[in-house]
């Protein structure tokens, strides 16, 4: 049975997002599982389930361009550089090396100009 | 803002990457310019590195600095010595000796990773007062984070953290450097101030520690380069 869509929440009781656009500079093209998890695993290595769950971290699926090795991740207001903290942990991906470079910071999708 | 980077090895001192591989990566990840930092050679090697650092400088438009790193007395003594021969004197810290040593000469501009290999953070008070009257900034090290792991990394963190807030007392200039290896190991001034807003320091802080703190650096580095200058708090004047 499908699960029952919660009403949307007002402006002002949501929480407020960021957008972080980065481009991953690598050896090998990194696919978007791999990224996933390697982000998820260093911010729990270095700010710990609690401190993560604060970020409301998640990076956007259909936004990672595989090509370009562009993505996003969505955070909120409060906790960008966690966010990119987070991020710039990430040396390797399996045996390639990787370097994370912040593009821009916007509140909306849009407002990072990816295309 | 200008950003550099005042903390990067390579094939010269230990590291994997040549010079042209450190400066094309720093000028993607958006730095300024950055500081090649070597062990003290001997003056054949000199010769051939500031030849390197010049042509690569005309070919990627980057400012390269040459620094070098006493890893221990005789070492820094020796570099402190023939200070305008070079543009930037760091010291690798860990033993207290060093650490008290580089605090007291005020040739020296960087005191790298002062809790390298310790329980204790490595400064104190005494010393970071001696810091803040010789202008000796005190390096916060990425690579000593991104590399450690666990009860390792959760000591290095307090220390930094124990570091950052005494100095932010003393106002000792902090500066956050890569401390790379080979040019997969840095990272964009973004992320640099992302990890110092993270050990303590304010967003305002953590920008002046990539960008205005080496700005200064420069500063001293032309005045140390002038003709006129004899030594620290010396110069001829007519």
């Amino acid at each position: 049975m499908k699960q029952k869509k919660l009403k949307i929440l007002s402006p002002t009781l949501r929480e407020k997002e960021r957008y972080i656009a980065f481009q991953i500079i690598s050896e090998e093209p990194i696919s978007y599982s791999d990224l996933e998890n390697a982000i998820w695993n260093c911010g729990l290595e270095f700010f710990g389930e609690y401190g993560i769950s604060k970020a409301w971290l998640w990076l956007v699926k259909n936004l990672y361009d595989e090509k370009k090795q562009i993505g996003v991740i969505r955070t909120n207001s409060k906790s960008v550089f966690q966010a990119v903290a987070c991020l710039s942990l990430i040396s390797r991906l399996g045996d390639i090396r990787v370097v994370p470079k912040i593009l821009k910071v916007s509140g909306t999708i849009k407002g990072l100009k990816l295309k | 803002m200008n950003f550099f980077d005042f903390h990067v090895h390579s094939v010269f001192s230990g590291g994997e990457s040549n010079i042209e591989e450190l400066a094309s990566m720093a000028k993607t990840l958006g730095f300024k310019g950055f500081c090649f930092t070597a062990y003290p050679l001997d003056r054949k090697e000199e010769e051939i590195l500031k030849t390197e650092i010049e042509k690569v400088k005309k070919e990627f438009g980057i400012e390269i600095f040459l620094g070098f790193e006493a890893r221990n007395l005789k070492e820094l003594r020796n570099l402190a010595r023939r200070r305008k021969e070079f543009d930037v004197l760091l010291v690798r810290g860990g033993e207290i000796e060093l650490n008290r040593e580089a605090c007291e000469t005020p040739e020296v501009d960087i005191l790298t990773h002062p809790e390298l290999g310790r329980q204790d953070s490595g400064l104190n008070h005494t010393l970071v007062k001696l810091a803040a009257k010789n202008f000796t900034a005190i390096e916060i090290n990425f690579r000593e984070i991104m590399f450690t792991t666990k009860r390792t990394r959760a000591l290095v963190l307090k220390n930094i953290q124990q570091n950052v807030r005494i100095a932010k007392k003393y106002k000792v200039p902090l500066i956050i450097c890569s401390g790379a290896i080979n040019h997969f190991e840095m990272r964009d001034p973004y992320s640099l101030i992302s990890i110092g807003c993270q050990l303590g320091l304010e967003l305002k802080e953590a920008k002046e520690a990539v960008s205005k703190v080496p700005q200064e650096i420069i500063k001293r580095i032309s005045e140390k380069r002038n003709k006129n200058w004899v030594m620290p708090g010396v110069k001829i004047i007519k």
